[in-house]
């Protein structure tokens, strides 16, 4: 199970979002490149199911993740608590999953490419903060002539396991850690629309005003 | 502060720091390694580092300011400013932790020490503290000292609350003159931008298209028409999709244009429409690594071969029309020089031998009214094909034969077997087992000899795959190579290779090397000549066979 947030950003604002985590978190960043093909089972399983295949482009071999999302967690608690509950299963794979998915029966439904960067510390839970701009491929699989789906705004998503027991704990360190980026953007669950922050701008010139000599100033 | 390496805490059991350094030479003590990594000291290290490095950048340019005259942008100080005190604030919350577990500083009693210590630690305030307090104290309960306690308290507690009023009316005077001031609160910048409607609307109509995208995948898909595997996949798709890999199927396609990047296909393809049904052949096909194949089996994307242990048979292949077929479809005329398309089964025969002309210059095409024939599916192979007049030949997917016949054994063989249609049934489980050295050239000059089915059978007889032999066994008449193996025989012999699962095919495949203790090895055992066939005839003739067939 996991715990997750989205909120959205504008590109402008990114760079000085980045040296507010590197500040929050004190882990180096990490370059994500991930290309993400979403199967949706054939009409010959019985139940409908839908499989992320991510393959990681960042490194220099490419590895191969297979993630499953499930429902989100529903009734008064969910209401109550910040974050979005829902179960998930990621591992491994090697590059033959695609293909297995295929001759199980899997079509592929829909592909991204995820360009970005993320942050992964320790703050009461394992918490994992992606920022990424969602690119949409003209034809099927160029990730190289990948374009943004939306070019000025890019997606942040913080996500924390956690297990059935203390997904109150771990949603409480994931909100709690939300607020701290209060002045650039608001997070909520995902599907909840959120807007931007009017006080992004004026966050994000103060940030980027910590580095490098500002003659204005 | 510093950390003693003696957490008292940690469950390690240490000696008592005092005895320990007495005792022996003193010894680095280091953290216990859980705690260390609880504390992450070294995040609290590099967060402690930045921020002495923020403040210290900040000074700076205080100190810019001064000599420059000039006036700082409050607002950007201001917010620097409490970046800097809410990171220290993390810190020292971090550091709390730190703190409880490990001894402050002075660790121990020394010469340096010994006098300031008991001073430290005493409670007592100071001589002039203590006077400050008493005088205090005079001051506070000045004209009610005489009084009864409880009246004392009395009269503070009303005194406390006056004060508390008084607070409130301050704090409320001051937040009504921000107010009428457009202060604002003390938190947020002094003017709040304000987004127009249309900005907001804008941005909210991004922010949807961008939530639906990645949750969802609103507006990625591609329609099914459009979707064609590009000339160049990127590198890290290429070994997934390109190799034989016809199994990629998209959510509405069901006749659409699936066009593979297959050249040598071309003719190859076909008519395995049965055949390409199963993606999952291709798992059989891949099973069988062949060094000498991907030379010839450029990046075709070959449809897999029909899943050998399927359990369908032959006819009852229909289903959805897999991408394979599609690309069949639009290779039609090529198809049309094939007369004879093979059922799916059938067709692993056909690989297997395809490929094995197709490695070999020569082909020889037995052909048959209802035999069709074997290919090898390469682009060599099909100006053999062309080569070859009159003759039925069947297609079937490259990758299957590549895969199925790249195994060492086939490097020489291009014997193009006409199968009947019962063989063929009987050999598409056959088709991984193209490693098997079943065919030489004692095959083969029987193949071309006499273009017969009789020959044909007894190709199949002679070229044995190993892996089979121990199931070949039953039903197997006594092996010679022109012996006539009646089709049922093949067939049983077919269907017992049939029950197997790939991997057992495998298995088998890797059984038939250790199998023969005659046949040094697959590759080997395929002179030229030799055509590596499932074959269903007995084990034992094989290696009569292969001398005797050995030109």
């Amino acid at each position: 199970m996991e715990c997750v947030v989205q909120g959205i950003i504008e590109t402008q604002h990114v760079e000085a979002l980045e040296i507010l985590l590197q500040g929050l978190c004190g882990v180096p960043k990490e370059r994500i490149r991930v290309h993400e093909l979403c199967l949706k089972s054939g009409p010959s399983l019985a139940v409908p199911s839908e499989i992320r295949l991510l393959c990681d482009l960042a490194q220099p071999t490419p590895s191969w993740t297979v993630r499953h999302v499930g429902g989100a967690m529903r009734g008064a608690g969910a209401e109550q608590i910040s974050v979005l509950v829902r179960t998930m299963v990621e591992s491994k794979v090697s590059n033959n999953a695609l293909r297995f998915f295929y001759s199980l029966g899997y079509k592929l439904d829909h592909e991204l490419l995820k360009i970005g960067f993320a942050f992964r510390f320790q703050r009461g839970a394992p918490i994992t903060v992606t920022v990424t701009s969602a690119n949409k491929m003209p034809k099927l699989h160029a990730t190289d002539e990948a374009v943004p789906v939306t070019p000025g705004i890019q997606m942040v998503e913080i996500t924390a396991p956690t297990a059935g027991d203390n997904y109150n704990e771990v949603g409480a360190a994931v909100s709690s850690f939300c607020e701290y980026l209060a002045p650039l953007l608001h997070l909520s669950k995902p599907g909840v629309s959120t807007g931007i922050v009017p006080t992004a701008a004026a966050a994000a010139a103060s940030l980027l005003s910590n580095t490098g000599d500002d003659p204005s100033l | 502060m510093e950390a003693a390496a003696r957490a008292p805490p940690a469950p390690q059991g240490q000696h008592p720091p005092q005895l320990a350094e007495a005792v022996a030479p003193p010894k680095v003590e280091r953290l216990n390694q859980v705690v260390q990594q609880q504390l992450n000291l070294e995040s609290v290290k590099t967060r402690a580092l930045g921020l002495y490095k923020a403040i210290s950048r900040i000074l700076e340019d205080f100190d810019a300011f001064a000599r420059a005259n000039t006036t700082p942008k409050w607002q950007d100080a201001l917010g620097q400013f409490s970046m800097v005190s809410m990171e220290l604030f993390n810190i020292v919350e971090d550091i709390k932790n730190v703190s409880k577990a490990f001894v402050v500083h002075p660790r121990n009693v020394n010469a340096e020490n010994a006098t300031i210590l008991p001073v430290m630690l005493s409670s007592k305030l100071l001589p002039e503290m203590e006077a400050e307090d008493n005088t205090k104290r005079e001051q506070l309960l000045y004209g009610i000292s005489g009084l009864p306690v409880h009246m004392q308290i009395e009269k503070l507690k009303a005194r406390i609350d006056m004060i508390g009023a008084a607070c409130e009316a301050a704090e409320k005077v001051i937040s009504d003159c921000r107010k009428a001031y457009g202060l604002g609160s003390r938190q947020g910048s002094t003017l709040v931008p304000t987004l127009d409607k249309v900005q907001a609307a804008k941005i909210q109509e991004q922010e949807n298209l961008l939530r639906a995208a990645v949750n969802f995948g609103e507006g990625l898909r591609i329609p099914v028409d459009q979707r064609q595997l590009p000339a160049s996949l990127p590198s890290h798709l290429v070994d997934v999709l390109t190799v034989g890999d016809g199994a990629q199927t998209f959510g509405d396609s069901s006749a659409g244009s699936y066009t593979k990047n297959t050249p040598p296909f071309s003719s190859n393809n076909v008519n395995t429409q049965g055949i390409l049904q199963t993606p999952g052949g291709q798992l059989i096909a891949r099973s069988v690594p062949s060094p000498s194949s991907a030379a010839s089996f450029d990046n075709a994307s070959t449809p897999p071969m029909p899943y050998v242990n399927s359990p369908r048979s032959s006819t009852n292949i229909t289903n959805t029309p897999s991408p394979q077929q599609q690309v069949q479809q639009q290779q039609q005329q090529q198809q049309q020089q094939r007369q004879k398309v093979m059922q799916l089964p059938q067709h692993q025969q056909q690989l297997l031998v395809q490929q094995q002309l197709r490695q070999s210059s020569s082909t020889g095409v037995l052909g048959q009214g209802t035999i069709s024939q074997l290919h090898d599916l390469p682009g060599q192979t099909q100006q053999k094909f062309q080569q070859i007049p009159g003759q039925h030949q069947m297609s079937y997917s490259q990758p299957m034969l590549q895969q199925q016949f790249q195994n060492r054994q086939l490097q020489a063989s291009h014997m193009q077997h006409n199968m009947t249609q019962n063989q063929i049934n009987q050999v598409n489980l056959r088709s991984h087992l193209n490693q098997y050295s079943g065919a030489n050239s004692a095959l083969y000059n029987a193949a071309q000899t006499s273009p017969n089915s009789q020959m044909i059978t007894n190709m199949s007889a002679s070229m044995q795959s190993q892996s089979l032999l121990p199931r070949m066994q039953f039903g197997l008449t006594g092996g010679h190579p022109q012996r006539n193996h009646p089709s049922q025989i093949l067939n049983d012999q077919m269907f017992g290779m049939g029950a197997s699962n790939p991997a057992s095919m495998v298995a088998i495949q890797q059984q038939q090397q250790g199998g023969f203790g005659n046949i040094p090895s697959n590759t080997q055992n395929l002179q030229p000549g030799m055509v590596n066939l499932p074959s269903t005839t007995q084990n034992p003739s094989f290696p009569q066979q292969r001398q005797q067939n050995q030109q």
